[in-house]
């Protein structure tokens, strides 16, 4: 069992919509500010995502050990692995501090969900919901828990929105009204653009601007 | 003839505790389970049958479940009756040994572990909790799930053969529902099945959880090779 609780992110967001892209391009931000960040990717149909984020940052990049990617399946059953019943996520989370105590960060992965989604307090300090433009620029208007309630919601692919009829501005008109001012934030995983803004929101809100703990043992 | 007040008298807390637990809402994580099922699933060329598909969880309760997990949770109430604390980790140790799938192993500590922290909650001043958690803690056990299934149902005023029927309960429902998610049993046919096989399943406690730990045994070796072939698989939506 764990000695201590490393803050924890939970994102959730439909099949598609951007997830593990918008991960792999957090931890690199993350790595050049000098947090230490683990992954659990949990997957419907397979490890994919995990393999890959573990190919791309751990195997060829080196940002962090391989070990620190772990991948689960979920029994087709997504949100109940993240709410009504995380105890496989929380026992492989609290394996996960137990064996690296200086991490300064873990990010858990749903599994591709509906817009109901919702992580249990119990696993995840703070909720990413992340949607993309191509369901339309309804989709914000549409609420849903994981809409409504996350700490923070990201609009991924942003750069094919005039390609598809979605207009920005009604996005952002019907998030600041369904989120009552909670933050949002506007993305494109693919180049990286505004994923500055979704770190910067993380150093704030779930590290409360700590410096890392490799540089505060140090 | 019964009045109202017989049969307020003739139900306890003790029943809901055993609704509570048995309830497959309750957080243990046996959803992402198939025991390897989903192999089977893929390498047919043709649908399983529903005879397949029970037998296939017949095998399991009656070759490995009932003469090894059963028989876990007869000697740790066993142990509890005695107070002797030492030996519930034996058995632990003992049931940890016997996984011969490493998913399994671990899927059964962290079911194991999660189990005892959520009765913990409400059962905090259990002593053999406590003892079973601080041993996991220390390293000395590993904290699999029988053992602390046993100690949690004790906890909370159930018999043994109440928690074993339990468990072999929630281990039928848990293959049901993964046949069910794979599109192989219809929601109708998964409940003919549960109380097809509830005779077995009363059978099997019976006839295991009154049997001394080294009389622990399981012999199914063709589902454990489909098991750790399952475990390979690239592309699967269980834990093995």
């Amino acid at each position: 069992m764990a000695l201590s609780r490393i803050p924890r992110i939970g994102i959730g967001g439909p099949v598609g919509s951007g997830k593990t892209m918008l991960i792999e391009q957090l931890v690199p931000i993350l790595k050049n500010e000098g947090y230490n960040v683990g992954i659990i990717s949990n997957d419907v149909v397979s490890r994919e995502d995990a393999d890959r984020m573990r190919k791309n940052l751990a195997t060829e990049r080196g940002l962090m050990p391989e070990d620190l990617v772990i991948g689960i399946a979920t029994g087709g059953c997504p949100h109940t692995a993240v709410r009504e019943d995380p105890s496989i996520n929380i026992s492989v989370v609290e394996e996960m501090e137990a064996k690296h105590p200086n991490l300064d960060l873990i990010i858990i992965e749903s599994g591709g969900d509906n817009i109901t989604t919702t992580f249990s307090p119990a696993l995840a300090d703070y909720f990413i919901y992340i949607i993309d433009v191509s369901g339309g620029d309804k989709y914000p208007r549409k609420r849903g828990l994981g809409i409504e309630t996350s700490d923070l919601l990201v609009i991924n692919k942003i750069d094919i929105a005039s390609f598809i009829g979605a207009d920005l501005s009604v996005m952002e008109r019907d998030a600041k009204i369904v989120r009552n001012d909670k933050p949002y934030v506007f993305v494109n995983s693919k180049t990286g653009q505004g994923v500055k803004k979704v770190t910067e929101q993380i150093i704030k809100d779930v590290l409360f601007d700590a410096p890392p703990k490799s540089v505060a043992i140090n | 003839m019964h009045t109202d007040s017989d049969k307020i008298s003739s139900i306890s807390i003790e029943d809901l505790s055993f609704l509570q637990l048995s309830d497959s809402f309750f957080p243990t994580g046996l959803y992402t389970t198939s025991n390897g099922l989903e192999l089977l699933f893929y390498n047919k060329n043709r649908k399983l049958s529903y005879d397949e598909i029970s037998d296939f969880i017949r095998a399991y309760i009656v070759q490995q479940i009932g003469p090894t997990d059963c028989c876990v949770i007869g000697n740790a109430y066993n142990s509890i009756q005695k107070k002797d604390f030492t030996s519930l980790v034996d058995l632990d140790n003992m049931y940890y040994f016997m996984r011969l799938v490493d998913e399994t192993r671990s899927a059964s500590t962290r079911s194991g572990i999660q189990f005892l922290r959520c009765v913990s909650t409400f059962s905090s001043e259990d002593e053999f909790l406590t003892f079973y958690s601080k041993s996991i803690k220390d390293g000395l056990a590993k904290g699999v799930f029988p053992v602390s299934y046993a100690l949690g149902c004790n906890s909370m005023n159930l018999t043994k053969d109440r928690s074993g029927l339990m468990l072999l309960y929630g281990f039928v429902v848990s293959v049901v529902g993964a046949a069910l998610r794979l599109g192989i049993l219809q929601h109708y046919e998964g409940q003919m099945m549960i109380n097809e096989l509830k005779p077995v399943i009363l059978s099997t406690v019976l006839k295991n959880i009154e049997q001394p730990a080294d009389s622990m045994w399981q012999f199914i070796p063709q589902l454990d090779i489909i098991q750790m072939h399952h475990e390979q698989m690239d592309s699967k939506m269980f834990i093995t």
